[in-house]
């Protein structure tokens, strides 16, 4: 049986625990779709990431896993994939850049600081307003925002829908209808609902809770969501409402399920949302699957 | 610091068939707080943490955390963590016997075979027949409808925790039953139980019964590898005098309707006592750097 290189990191931390779990296997071209499903599945991380030999034009290539279905794209597993490429050693960027490429396509890379503790920021895909929906908002969503406000569904390979908080706090106190997202989530074709509210409190700017209880994730809260910071970014871009002139903010998510997970976001002059944070290396050995 | 870390597929004779572990192997240092983050953070069903002895009469302790909370006693955590232990070279049985050391107290676990081979057994908790019942009873009779039941009546046992258990006529009515789970579940709440435990004698040389759990509400799911459950089917067995070899010793197939496909070894010693077991896997092994 094959041995391959595995590492277990904690993305979008500031210390261990606080972040996303993400698997990495680093050596996966000899592995097939069903055995790379199988393993994820088993591994039971929201999300596992598997190294291939990339195509021309890219620096490295990953399939993105659920336990339940692959993913085109995910914030937290490229920002983790990245980071796990430069610090083994798997790609040396040029000039700070580097190409990742997934089922989504090809994804820019900056790369900051030394090989052993880089700062990595990954270039989400073009987001999109795909619909508004306007009050009164399901599954009980409008209780925390302001009246009449809409919810907006958003797709950068995920779909989200968007609903903005009227208060930080209505946002930490709220108890979801985990039934009523899945069956809106579900009936929409979407992966989630990302409630955010404006805090500039903490360090943080933002404050985000994500919530994917439906067949496409089938997770209640998820701790740290790339995707949905890259979207809510997208939105409040396009409502000119982001929180810095420069186009960075810091989002805070994860304290409702017990984690403390920091997400650097970033809108630069073309409308791309960037999305960085900080990779802790937990685990570390060889799988054998 | 980093600690020796090791993730296995416990009652499991290839990756992915049987119930994942992690263990992690020197956990001096690790308070209660650290020990719960980790096992939230690992998120697999249980996550363990191995002690030096601190007596002469243990062979290791160990602690069992869920994600949401310290377990007193587990099977097969308790199973997986002895083989990483062997692995690791922390322990060695003495005549074939390791001794751990956990909240539940000291408990011994045989060792039989090596390497590949190597099986390890728990002794479970002594299972009684709480009652045996008719296949009309009414509060069976709707989970029981549409299967082909076997010579031995419906029985509710108790070790521990309750569950029916039912024959059914052949491994071929058992892999293609379908549950009931409105009736399952109500059979649970009715009869304060876990919900219908089925099984078959199996045509299979490898098996000698095949068998399904499913647990009813609110969890409500079909349980891949139920060390427990076994134990209280080898109880009943041994009560009928149906166990299917003179030693006391049989092989289940169990999770193959799930996705699994989990081999658990049952004895029933001398004395009456349940051991239940199998192999492990080790699918991760490395190392775990968690500050504290």
């Amino acid at each position: 049986m094959p041995n391959r290189r595995y590492l277990q990191l904690d993305v979008f931390a500031p210390r261990p625990g606080t972040g996303n779990p993400l698997g990495v296997v680093l050596d996966a071209s000899d592995m097939d779709t069903s055995a790379m499903q199988a393993l994820a599945t088993w591994l039971n991380l929201s999300e596992t990431v598997f190294f291939l030999p990339p195509d021309a034009g890219a620096d490295y290539r990953i399939r993105i896993f659920t336990p339940g279905s692959e993913l085109p794209f995910a914030g937290h597993p490229s920002v983790g994939a990245a980071w796990a490429a430069v610090t083994h050693g798997l790609v040396t960027p040029r000039d700070g850049h580097l190409v990742q490429q997934c089922q989504a396509g090809l994804l820019q890379v900056q790369v900051e600081g030394d090989a052993n503790t880089p700062s990595i920021a990954v270039c989400s895909p073009r987001a999109r307003n795909l619909e508004s929906l306007s009050a009164p908002l399901p599954a009980g969503f409008g209780a925390i925002t302001q009246p009449g406000q809409s919810a907006e569904l958003w797709n950068n390979g995920p779909s989200w829908w968007l609903v903005e908080s009227a208060s930080p706090e209505l946002l930490r106190n709220l108890k979801p209808d985990f039934a009523a997202i899945a069956a809106w989530t579900d009936a929409t074709n979407a992966t989630g609902v990302a409630i955010f509210a404006l805090e500039p409190a903490h360090g943080h700017d933002i404050a985000v809770r994500a919530f994917c209880p439906g067949d496409a994730v089938g997770v209640p809260e998820d701790p740290v969501t790339g995707s949905a910071n890259a979207l809510v970014a997208a939105c409040l871009h396009a409502q000119g409402r982001l929180p810095h002139a420069d186009g960075g903010y810091v989002a805070s998510q994860g304290h409702e399920v017990g984690r403390d997970g920091v997400v650097a976001v970033r809108v630069d002059d073309q409308g791309d949302v960037w999305i960085g944070g900080q990779v802790q290396p937990i685990i570390e050995g060889r799988l054998d699957w | 610091m980093t600690r020796r870390y090791a993730q296995l597929d416990v009652f499991a004779t290839r990756p992915g068939a049987g119930n994942p572990l992690a263990v992690v192997l020197d956990a001096q240092g690790l308070d209660e707080a650290d020990m719960q983050a980790i096992a939230r953070w690992t998120r697999l069903p249980e996550t363990t943490f191995v002690f030096p002895a601190e007596s002469d009469d243990a062979s290791y302790r160990i602690r069992m955390f869920s994600p949401r909370r310290e377990v007193p006693f587990a099977g097969h955590p308790s199973v997986g963590t002895a083989h990483a232990v062997l692995d690791a070279g922390l322990a060695v049985p003495r005549d074939g016997v390791l001794v751990q050391d956990g909240i539940a107290g000291k408990l011994p676990l045989q060792v039989h075979g090596e390497g590949q081979e190597r099986t390890i057994a728990v002794r479970s908790p002594r299972a009684r027949v709480q009652e045996v019942a008719t296949p009309e009873d009414p509060r069976l009779r709707d989970a029981l409808k549409g299967l082909r039941l076997g010579a031995l009546p419906p029985a509710l046992m108790d070790g521990g925790r309750r569950w029916w258990l039912a024959e059914l006529a052949t491994e071929a009515d058992l892999r293609g039953a379908t549950p009931n789970w409105t009736a399952i579940s109500a059979l649970a709440e009715a009869t304060d139980s876990m919900g219908l435990f089925v099984y078959a004698r199996s045509e299979d040389p490898v098996h000698y019964f095949a068998v399904r759990a499913f647990v009813g509400a609110p969890a409500q799911f079909e349980d891949a590898a139920s060390g427990a459950a076994n134990a209280t089917l080898a109880a009943w067995l041994a009560d009928q005098g149906a166990l299917p070899s003179p030693d006391g010793f049989y092989r289940v197939s169990q999770g193959r309707e799930v996705g699994f496909d989990a081999i658990i070894d049952l004895q029933v010693d001398a004395a009456g006592d349940v051991w239940s077991g199998g192999r492990a896997v080790t699918v991760v092994q490395g190392q775990l750097d968690w500050p504290t």
